[in-house]
């Protein structure tokens, strides 16, 4: 509520206001903007893939067709939780019906407007790897909603990600 | 580059028009009199020449311009289709493809000349003296070519294809058609043709089928596929979790059979009939045996057996070789073929038909056969195989030799064939869709390749299996046989040098790979005295390897999924796929964990000894057997023939007369039961017998047995005194056993009606295929 009434009081800045979708991750908040969202699959159980890259946080069966997860808490070096977690299905950097693919977020949350005037770009003390992955953050009231940079999340793009905290996962 | 709408449909239409031209022009070399097919073709080309007017290809209007000038005279009977002119007409029609070719991939005509082959169409109306008449349309349609130098041209002409010079269209020369093209239904349809108006039987066939039917997006039809995998998937869900509902168990029931019933529509709209590459041959046939001075004529049978379009296409290419090789290799020339006492005219017959879930093809010749002398030393001096092994194969795994990348027994390299780039392929193409190759070959007598392909792709047979507390699908078609070793066992069981684990199959190492380890190098993993132990035979691409695993699940059909590309990269799983409960599994690729875990087929020994095991498999000729009892009898059946054994109700056997059939999966299978076994269970149906299905020949029996005991190695036994070995018995576990006549095995007659097919391969009455 408190993040609408944000956005209320700056609806006449002529700032352009963005629907992102919030997700959380442990403490933190993190935003993905929804036009990169086809769904969302709650309480999924992803089948692991021995061998795969560390990113990949497993298989979910999606529409038909066999989804692959990317992990956000493996690609923010976070412990893997058990338990079911929620899916954002995205679209891929590809087009067509086998580009989408899944990240995986300890819980989806509710879609907040936000406005590009609350906007800040990538502070420059986060690691490069972050900073790739990072699309700025948006000032709330209470906290900051870091967004995600959703075409950069995707496996095929995750591969020549510099992956030197990955290393220790 | 994206086509316009217009394009698009011209491009397709046009397309099938030069399709069934070229179906009426093999025809027309048979029976150049016939008016229809001259029709036929006229139109087809006549279509074209006017909707390219309004799209604007002028290289296309012209070039199909010349050719219907032709075509006309033809039509008006001012000229015959001879030799020379049908070969032109091949020609403008190789023409014409080659421009749509282009216009789809870069939409535009390209800026090819087609010069040389219009002055050739133009030169073939020559003798029938009506130039004049035509002359002025032509000098329209050969625009800037008719200022060519008149020797160039001629030169030219004479270099693109064995055409005479124009003198000699004057009269059909004798030996230009050597070709007699005969396919069953074009006969057939030659039949109801003369009775009646060709033409106008034609147009009426052609225009209830426009009507009927739709051209649908392949893309489309995959999607929906899915889908109904994914609904299958859905409704097994739902019938386990309200099967103690009873209140919903009639709308389950529902449910499961309308889905049962969508699954097989969907799967029947992706099926083509093979005469869709069977039409491609007549073509095939005709150039290469003018090229190579062989007379051939052309059987084809079963054109309506339909397969998955998908694997209609992966089998074209392999086909085509068959084709070639038959007509290089197999069929003699005419001379040879007089000397030795045959038809001067080869045959070489093309026959699809359905077995049970499978699709066979058949290239069948009556040439000279593979000399396996001819293939021993070949493979020797190819290096293939070394001279002392080669000196032990008996004559079926001979012949398997055939199918070694490098082999060729021609002596010289034609460009039809001889780069030993042919068999391997076939096998290694059919192989790659799940299907398999036989050849069956006698020397002056002629060859027999059978092409065994599976109905469909998208769901394939596979055994799941447990490892790392997941479950993975192998596909049953790398599976030769499993090995169960208890924990207590396997300390002797399993041997090792240095860290390489390895298994006696029957006195040969055979190396293992334990799927937890290649999955989780590293993990923690239960050592094998801890835990049950299932080694997995596997045989993918020639290597032969044992897979161990935790646990065995039930046989599943699996509907294969897709992987994404990050995951394909791993290169141990070929997809992935959802099982009956819900529960996803990664398909296992066994030639990739053989490439991965190292395990290769290092010496040329090695491969001879990969043909030997192969052979054993196919040919029957193996010396395992699968000892049963039958009444208290021991009898051996040869374990290569064993397709799989059944245990059922006894109520499930039927009987035609006096003789009980099972019906399995819709189709007939003859039960023997020589031992009596059905009359021992009595009148109680629920008893339960074990079947043993056997391949015999084409077909397939089942014999009713008591118990299965066990696989034993057999070995021959010789009649006292003689060197002859005694047929029907072998000795077993040092005991004398009698071999169960599998041909002995009389067919089923259904009825008096059932066409019995005459099967050139093994010499016996085989059902037809029903």
């Amino acid at each position: 509520m408190s993040s609408l009434a944000t956005v209320f009081n700056r609806k006449e800045n002529a700032a352009t206001l963005v629907e992102t979708c919030s997700v959380r991750l442990e403490n933190g908040l993190f935003g993905v903007p929804i036009r990169h969202i086809l769904e969302i699959v709650g309480r999924a159980r992803p089948q692991p893939v021995p061998l795969a890259p560390s990113y990949v946080g497993g298989l979910v069966h999606y529409r038909g067709d066999v989804l692959t997860t990317v992990s956000l808490r493996q690609l923010l070096d976070m412990p893997p939780l058990d338990g079911p977690q929620d899916i954002l299905v995205l679209e891929g950097v590809l087009e067509g019906s086998g580009g989408c693919f899944g990240l995986l977020v300890d819980s989806v949350g509710e879609v907040l407007t936000v406005s590009s005037a609350d906007h800040e770009p990538n502070p420059s003390i986060l690691d490069e790897r972050r900073r790739a992955l990072f699309a700025g953050a948006y000032k709330l009231k209470d906290s900051l909603l870091v967004m995600l940079d959703a075409e950069r999340l995707d496996p095929i793009r995750l591969d020549a990600l510099p992956l030197a905290a990955a290393q220790a996962a | 580059m994206a086509l316009d709408e217009l394009t698009r449909e011209f491009l397709i239409e046009s397309q099938e028009g030069l399709d069934r031209m070229e179906r009426c022009l093999t025809e027309l070399e048979e029976r150049p009199q016939d008016a229809g097919l001259i029709g036929d073709i006229f139109r087809s080309v006549h279509t074209i020449k006017g909707t390219t007017g309004f799209l604007g290809f002028k290289r296309l209007e012209k070039l199909a311009h010349a050719g219907e000038n032709l075509l006309g005279m033809l039509r008006e009977g001012k000229l015959t289709a001879d030799g020379p002119i049908t070969t032109g007409l091949l020609q403008l029609m190789d023409g014409l493809r080659s421009i749509l070719k282009t216009i789809e991939t870069e939409d535009s005509e390209g800026a090819g000349e087609d010069t040389a082959l219009i002055e050739r169409l133009e030169e073939l109306q020559a003798p029938a003296q009506v130039q004049v008449q035509y002359a002025p349309v032509l000098a329209v349609a050969l625009h800037g070519g008719a200022t060519a130098d008149a020797s160039q041209q001629e030169d030219q002409a004479l270099r693109n294809g064995a055409i005479p010079p124009p003198a000699f269209t004057d009269a059909p020369s004798p030996e230009t058609s050597t070709v007699a093209i005969v396919a069953e239904a074009v006969l057939e349809k030659a039949q109801v043709a003369s009775d009646g108006d060709t033409g106008k039987a034609r147009a009426q066939g052609a225009g209830t089928a426009a009507e009927s039917t739709l051209r649908v997006d392949v893309s489309l039809l995959n999607r929906m596929m899915n889908l109904v995998g994914e609904l299958v998937l859905t409704r097994n869900q739902i019938l386990q979790a309200t099967a103690s509902d009873p209140g919903l168990t009639l709308l389950s029931r529902r449910l499961d059979m309308v889905t049962a019933d969508l699954r097989e529509s969907v799967m029947k709209a992706r099926m083509q009939p093979v005469s869709n590459i069977f039409s491609k041959m007549p073509r095939i046939v005709r150039d290469l045996s003018q090229m190579l001075g062989r007379k051939v004529r052309l059987q084809m049978e079963g054109q309506d057996t339909e397969l998955d379009k998908s694997l209609l296409e992966a089998i074209k290419d392999p086909l085509t070789h068959a084709v070639r090789n038959s007509l290089d290799h197999g069929i003699e020339p005419p001379d040879v073929r007089v000397a030795a006492g045959k038809d001067p005219e080869g045959t070489l017959r093309l026959r699809a038909m359905q077995e049970g879930s499978h699709v066979v093809i058949e290239v069948c010749d009556d040439g000279a056969g593979i000399g396996v002398e001819k293939v021993r030393a070949k493979a020797v001096e190819r290096g293939l195989i070394t001279a002392e092994r080669a000196a032990q194969l008996v004559e079926r795994e001979l012949l398997q030799l055939v199918f070694l990348p490098g082999f060729s027994t021609a002596a010289a390299v034609t460009n039809v064939s001889g780069r030993g780039v042919g068999m391997d392929v076939v096998k290694t193409n059919v192989e790659k869709i799940g299907g398999k190759v036989e050849i069956d070959s006698r020397p002056g007598q002629g060859t027999t390749l059978r092409l065994r392909i599976p109905l469909t792709l998208a769901i394939i047979p596979a055994l799941i299996v447990h490892s790392v507390e997941q479950s993975f699908a192998l596909p049953q078609g790398a599976l030769s046989e499993l090995v169960h070793i208890p924990p207590e066992q396997a300390a002797t069981a399993i041997e090792w040098i240095e860290d390489v684990p390895l298994y006696r199959l029957r006195g040969k190492l055979l190396p293992l790979v334990f799927l937890d380890r290649l999955l989780m190098p590293g993990g923690a993993h239960k050592a094998s005295t801890e835990k049950d132990n299932f080694i997995a035979v596997l045989n993918a691409d020639g290597r032969q390897f044992g897979l161990v695993v935790d646990g065995l699940a039930d046989p599943e059909e699996i509907v294969v999924k897709p992987l994404s590309a990050v995951l394909k990269n791993i290169g141990l799983y070929s997809g992935a796929t959802v099982l009956g409960n819900a529960e996803l599994a990664l398909i296992l690729d066994p030639g990739a964990i053989a490439l991965k875990a190292g395990v290769t087929m290092s010496s040329l020994e090695q491969k001879g000894r990969e043909v030997e095991q192969g052979t054993e498999a196919e040919a029957g000729k193996s010396l395992e057997y699968l000892l049963v009892e039958v009444a208290d009898r021991r009898a051996a059946v040869p374990l290569a023939d064993v397709l799989r054994i059944e245990q059922l109700k006894v109520s499930r056997i039927e009987y035609i007369g006096y003789r009980p059939v099972l019906n399995f999966e819709g189709q007939l299978l003859p039960v023997e039961d020589s031992g009596g076994v059905l009359a021992a269970v009595g009148s109680n149906p629920e008893a339960q017998i074990i079947v043993v299905v056997c391949r015999e020949g084409n077909r397939q029996v089942g014999i009713a047995v008591s118990h299965v005991l066990d696989v034993a190695a057999g070995s021959d036994l010789f009649e006292a005194g003689t060197s002859t070995r005694a047929g029907g018995v072998t000795l077993l576990k040092s005991r004398v056993t009698g071999v169960v006549d599998l041909g002995g095995v009389p067919p089923v007659r259904v009825d008096e009606g059932t066409p019995a097919a005459w099967s050139q391969s093994n010499g016996e009455l085989v059902e037809a295929a029903r």
